[in-house]
């Protein structure tokens, strides 16, 4: 078979993987040259030309990308690290504070979404991350689960509207640091409304009898929280940069 | 979860949902005083339904920290009232894990599929339920290690991130990137292709009879 043929063939490949299984067709090292370099192109329009590609590239333009597998098992993972580190959200829930519970949880509710974030640059990512660690904690504390994935897409939206995409560190960090922080106002909602229902001569003091009739302690709670997640994020974004340029986390 | 295993299993779906009802109405009942009614009514029923191991567990963990709670409380508001609701609020949340957390993970995978839920979200909460023993294989692996080195303590932030944090999550990128070559070498796929259940779960009287015999428990306190 002729170059010109084989480079036509090439040509009407949609994948790389076909491209790639008529490479190995070839039977001399120029066209093997050759064709490497068509690859290559091929590639490079497949990707664009189908927004829904599969992959775990970093610097796609296009918002939204379909998860492959290997996306699904490392966000899965990371849910199942933050889980592991939550495992005291039973205990503290009791505590009359608030806040406290985002302030335990923070850190590594915001280290390891970064660390997903940064690998699976993909919209949606902090979504499943969410999800995931949430199927557990439906079992322990249902209005939890309801909070971190309300929070997740909240956070994603506004990552979406300011950067459009996970291109960047920035990006990356912006969602992961936003995430836990957002589930301050929704407890203070699930406070109030709980004690409504619990007991209506406290109805419109929830807050208060949590806060101890002072509302700098849930105003300086609230800032500690957004610290310690910013931080959170900051570590997480580092250690994912390591691993990017010890080769662990490939482009 | 064989935490809390029993012979006959829930089905996934009817034991999620009794144990979010369990929660919930638990947590919003806990100020009364006839609250206790739902929760032993949801003891009996456990018991009754097989799950008198994890009702030894959860009493233990009951009475140890809620015992705990409940003290603090009646010190720091002075009455019996605040610990009892302590207590209350504590048999709600453990109570409520029962049920949820004697489903085996594989179980709740396949009634997931079942209803067709899709294929991230299954395979996702398969390896994220799953995954926590590797976890601490991985964490004590990576300590070890700092051992053998003479790294030195943990409480040193420098040695926590370089010693222990870096290793740990090159180890989990490692073992995903295994573990999708895995997952995909079984034939697994995203795309939506015709699938079989293997050993379906199915509602039986037996669940139905479970979510009432909850219901009713709920029905006692708000009626008497």
């Amino acid at each position: 078979m002729q170059t010109n043929d084989k480079c036509a063939q090439l040509n009407t490949c949609t994948s790389a993987r076909d491209a790639k299984a008529a490479v190995v067709a070839t039977n001399t090292q120029q066209d093997s040259a050759n064709i490497e370099v068509l690859v290559s192109h091929i590639t490079a329009n497949a990707a664009t030309a189908h927004p829904y590609v599969a992959s775990s590239t970093g610097r796609d333009k296009s918002a939204f990308r379909r998860f492959g597998i290997s996306d699904v098992v490392f966000l899965a993972i990371m849910a199942a690290c933050m889980l592991l580190s939550g495992a005291v959200m039973p205990l503290i829930t009791q505590v009359p504070l608030f806040g406290i519970i985002q302030l335990c949880l923070g850190l590594q509710f915001s280290i390891f979404p970064a660390i997903g974030l940064m690998k699976v640059r993909k919209v949606g990512a902090l979504c499943f991350m969410a999800l995931f660690s949430g199927i557990v904690l439906v079992f322990m504390f249902p209005p939890m689960f309801v909070c971190l994935l309300a929070c997740a897409v909240i956070s994603e939206l506004f990552t979406i509207v300011l950067f459009r995409n996970y291109g960047k560190n920035i990006a990356c960090a912006f969602a992961s640091a936003l995430y836990m922080p957002l589930t301050l106002p929704f407890l203070y909602v699930w406070i109030r409304f709980f004690y409504t229902v619990e007991d209506k001569a406290q109805a419109g003091q929830a807050v208060n009898a949590y806060v101890g009739g002072d509302v700098w302690i849930a105003i300086g709670m609230s800032v500690a929280v957004l610290a310690v997640c910013v931080l959170g994020a900051t570590i997480g974004v580092k250690i994912a940069k390591e691993l990017k340029k010890a080769g662990v986390i490939k482009k | 979860m064989t935490f809390f295993s029993v012979k006959k299993p829930l089905n996934p779906a009817i034991a999620l949902v009794c144990g979010v009802f369990v929660v919930v109405f638990g947590l919003v009942v806990a100020t009364q005083q006839n609250a206790w009614y739902f929760f032993v009514v949801c003891a009996v029923v456990m018991l009754i339904f097989g799950f008198w191991r994890a009702l030894v567990k959860v009493g233990i963990a009951l009475v140890v920290i809620g015992g705990i709670f409940a003290t603090i409380s009646y010190f720091a508001n002075g009455s019996w009232v605040a610990a009892r609701t302590m207590i209350y609020r504590f048999c709600a949340i453990l109570l409520g894990m029962v049920g949820g957390m004697s489903i085996r993970t594989v179980d709740m995978t396949r009634c997931f599929q079942q209803m067709r839920v899709a294929r991230h979200i299954t395979l996702g909460m398969l390896i994220a339920m799953s995954f926590t023993p590797t976890l601490r294989t991985e964490i004590a692996r990576v300590r070890e290690a700092m051992r053998t080195r003479g790294a030195g303590g943990i409480l040193n932030i420098r040695i926590l991130y370089r010693a222990l944090l870096l290793p740990f999550v090159m180890r989990l990128v490692n073992i995903s990137d295994t573990l999708a070559l895995s997952v995909e070498t079984r034939g697994f796929v995203m795309e939506r292709t015709p699938f079989v259940v293997y050993r379906p779960s199915y509602v039986t009287i037996f669940h139905i009879l479970y979510m009432l015999s909850i219901v009713g428990g709920a029905l006692l306190v708000i009626l008497l």
